[in-house]
């Protein structure tokens, strides 16, 4: 008898807490389209494929709205068939402490078909919500060429759209009823991937007043139809781990001989710089310094895709690193101002149009020095932060979780809603051999 | 290199939460448990081992009592707003005991022994819940072992006092926010016998038939790990980290009591008890565990609990409807030791609400029984957690507590 009343009580005892439901408040979260680049797509260690697509913050934002009436949302999936979708990098096994990355081959490629922007990849010409095309920069979103370009464009456009309409035509056709914009990364992150040495059109700073024009010409056409939306800033290069990661002073000298042979190698003090045992600033190349090189300074950064030529081909050392390996301070100034520039007319068009604004700026800024939640530790480093993937530019699943988070709290600030947030527990970080 | 970039992995795993929290369980007699858990003040028969030394001398008869209790409960979690991420425990059935036998020497001196649960926790939030890098699972047990000398110094006043032998186990596991190629996350076990020595000593006064009170007070105890296990599950790229065999000690107080009450005995059949205890949680102020390796580069890890002192109030009452049947009911209110900033999953304590009833039949002469019935309500409580290395969130605790005593005397 007493197990019986155990049994009742049991199932209809538990204990409970109260909580407010979801609600979308003054949104309409019918038709949600989400608009942007790489991030936008769910891109990550360096590659686009199902696993990361399905947890893009555009997929996890349309799973939470749901939960507040939100509507479908239809992403340009790549098929379990083709699951590695452009192919990505994994982690193989880790060597002197340094993870050893391994491509993942790609499946999704159309056989045959290069594009200057790489290899075509197999098309999804339905419609769909998902608008975030890996690579786009707010310039190349009003290039009628870019379809002929970007193989992820690509993939989206009818064939005969293909090298004729624009990205900013394909978003406004979107007609949702409520959006995310989140471009303007692409037109700093080109130039400051390629070492502020770019190698295509689309890799150049883009001017600020173009830039401007072609923002608000995107956010004018989505808000022409009465639709909400958020719009995300642009987050610094220096809160990223592709530019944080190998320090100014990489070059670890261990032996007296290494230093007195290098400080032959280099005049001897002549060039105004002498090596020392232990750590030691890397020697740049740079046109205007004597002989044509000289030491990186502690305010300059060493690009993530150099540490493979530091280490295993003595570069920074016996020889000088490239330009286009790293930021000298020049590039630096050139790429903050025109972050700041980007920025200030994202916040603009968001006060103008009255849309809520996720300041990713901000919010990177602001965990620079890690933070931890529910007893696990982030922080903007590289493969052991959680926050960022193999790339070291894009988020891990987690990564993206925690920035859905963010901009559902924005949103439901801005627009009186109770959207629940992700649990983001349920999200991998890097995966580890 | 390799310590630069794993330097952050996992960074506060073992460094922050652990063991148990207000984990005091007062079930130590079945006929007690139906009167609020009242008895300090009052002659309670063989479980005065437990309640009050003191009046164990006033014992005519000889006597052996052993009763269990089921003890059910369950937490349910709910993550800060906006969040919608809720977890429940699936907690095992706790079986606190007791077991309390009582020889007269001779009228004044009486010997007794006491087996019984005070302390103890079984918490099982599984490996799934947001909260599961912080606490996976615990189980934490201590039973005491007390034989105890009771010596009536004149009618109206008894003194005893026993010597308290603890022996137990804890068992804490938790998930390593480090994944393996699978996506599966590593795991970490700490697993140890512990023991600790005490005493329980009182002093009971009965002036007249209608009136008495009782002191007691119950030593803490500090209960050593010696040599536990850690045992670690993470992908192999970072074992190095957390070195195979590796041991721990640790040391958990379990904390004193002090307890005055007092009963009314108005009629001969009516008996009405009122307890008021200090429990001394203040001696909780860290869970430490110290390494025989370096795991993820420390070889200790130490999270703040700052426990405070606690106050617990009870009320009961027993009516002897015939000279076979007795009913019971009573009620307490438990404050919790947790302060703002300190809850952990372990133990989500909040200031909690006990109602019982029970019953006594006796079957004859030399054998009856009791049945209980406890029901405990802990406010809910929201907490960050953050100083203890606990889960940011909402807690609600309820426990259902049926039990059954048999009592025999010769």
């Amino acid at each position: 008898m007493l197990a019986l009343f155990a049994g009742i009580l049991l199932t209809s005892c538990d204990p409970e807490i109260d909580a407010p439901s979801a609600s979308a408040g003054e949104l309409d979260l019918t038709k949600y389209v989400a608009v942007g680049n790489s991030l936008t797509a769910g891109y990550q260690d360096r590659g686009l494929y199902r696993e990361a697509q399905l947890a893009s913050y555009p997929a996890l934002l349309a799973m939470q709205f749901e939960q507040a009436g939100g509507g479908e949302f239809v992403q340009p999936l790549f098929g379990t068939d083709e699951a590695s979708g452009s192919g990505y990098l994994r982690i193989d096994r880790f060597e002197n402490g340094r993870p050893v990355m391994v491509p993942v081959p790609g499946q999704a490629f159309r056989e045959g078909t290069t594009l200057p922007g790489g290899p075509a990849l197999t098309k999804y010409t339905d419609p769909v919500q998902n608008l975030g095309i890996p690579g786009i920069s707010v310039l190349a979103s009003a290039s009628p060429q870019y379809g002929a370009i970007n193989p992820y464009f690509e993939r989206l456009l009818e064939p005969g759209e293909v090298g004729s309409k624009t990205y900013v035509q394909e978003v406004i056709e979107s007609q949702p009823t409520f959006f995310s914009v989140w471009l303007g990364n692409n037109d700093v992150l080109g130039y400051a991937t390629a070492g502020g040495e770019p190698t295509s059109p689309f890799d150049n700073l883009t001017d600020r007043n173009v830039f401007g024009s072609i923002y608000n010409t995107i956010i004018d056409g989505l808000t022409t139809g009465g639709a909400e939306g958020v719009l995300m800033t642009i987050a610094d290069v220096t809160a990223v781990p592709f530019f944080t990661t190998v320090p100014y002073n990489a070059l670890a000298l261990e032996r007296q001989e290494q230093v007195d042979q290098l400080n032959a190698a280099y005049g001897s003090g002549a060039l105004g710089f002498s090596f020392q045992l232990g750590a030691n600033p890397l020697i740049v190349r740079d046109p205007s310094a004597p002989a044509g090189l000289r030491q990186i300074k502690p305010t300059e950064l060493v690009l993530l895709t150099a540490l493979d030529s530091i280490s295993g081909r003595g570069y920074g050392s016996a020889r000088p690193l490239p330009d286009r390996f790293f930021l000298d301070e020049s590039e630096l100034q050139m790429i903050a101002e025109h972050t700041t520039a980007y920025n200030e007319i994202i916040r603009k068009a968001a006060s103008d149009n009255s849309l809520a604004l996720f300041d990713a700026n901000a919010f990177f800024d602001s965990i620079k020095g890690g933070f931890v939640f529910d007893q696990v530790t982030y922080a903007p480093v590289f493969v052991s932060g959680n926050l960022f993937s193999l790339d070291g530019i894009h988020p891990t699943p987690r990564g993206y979780a925690i920035l859905a988070n963010e901009m559902i709290k924005t949103i439901n600030a801005e627009y009186n809603a109770n959207i629940p947030t992700v649990d983001v527990s349920q999200y991998r970080a890097v995966l580890f051999p | 290199m390799k310590n630069k970039l794993l330097a952050l992995l996992g960074g506060t795993l073992l460094s922050a939460s652990a063991m148990a929290g207000g984990y005091q369980v007062n079930l130590a007699s079945q006929r007690q448990i139906g009167m609020g858990h009242t008895g300090t003040g009052i002659q309670t028969g063989t479980s005065s081992i437990f309640f009050n030394p003191g009046a164990m001398s006033y014992l005519r008869e000889n006597g052996v009592t052993v009763g269990a209790s089921g003890l059910i409960s369950k937490i349910a979690y709910r993550a800060p707003e906006p969040s919608g991420v809720e977890a429940m425990t699936d907690n095992p059935l706790g079986t606190p005991f007791q077991l309390y036998g009582v020889y007269g020497i001779n009228d004044k001196l009486k010997a007794g022994l006491g087996i019984y649960t005070p302390f103890g926790s079984s918490v099982n939030w599984g490996d799934e819940w947001s909260g599961r890098f912080g606490l996976n699972e615990l189980s934490l047990t201590a039973i005491f072992i007390q034989p105890t000398l009771s010596y009536q110094i004149t009618d109206q006043i008894g003194v005893g006092v026993g010597f308290i032998y603890a022996v137990g186990g804890v068992n804490l596991q938790r998930s390593i926010p480090v994944q393996n190629q699978q996506g599966e996350y590593g795991r970490a076990e700490l697993d140890g016998n512990a023991s600790g020595i005490g005493f329980n000593a009182g002093i009971f006064f009965q002036p007249s038939e209608k009136f008495s009170v009782g002191l007691n007070y119950r030593s803490k105890v500090d209960m050593e790990v010696e040599g536990g296990d850690a045992t670690f599950t993470v992908a192999s790229a970072v074992s190095s980290r957390f070195p195979a065999g590796t041991q721990f000690d640790a040391r958990l107080p379990l904390p004193s009591t002090l307890t005055l009450g007092v009963g009314f005995m108005p009629t001969e059949a009516l008996t009405i008890a009122v307890d008021a205890s200090r429990v001394g949680w203040s001696a909780y102020e860290s869970l430490r565990f110290d390494y025989t390796a370096e795991v993820n580069g420390a070889d200790f890890s130490e999270s703040a609990r700052n426990y405070e002192d606690a106050y617990i109030y009870r009320i009961g009452a027993e009516y002897k409807v015939s000279d076979v049947l007795a009913l019971r009911g009573g009620a307490y209110y438990d404050n919790s030791p947790v302060m703002e900033g300190y809850l952990t999953p372990e133990t989500p304590d909040a200031d909690a609400r006990g109602l019982s009833v029970g019953l006594g039949y006796a079957v004859s002469e030399n054998f009856s029984i009791d049945a209980s019935f406890l029901y405990i309500n802990k406010e809910e409580r929201t907490d960050t957690g953050a100083l203890a290395g606990g889960i940011a969130g909402t807690y609600k605790s309820v426990a259902y507590i049926p039990g059954i005593g048999l009592n025999f005397k010769f």
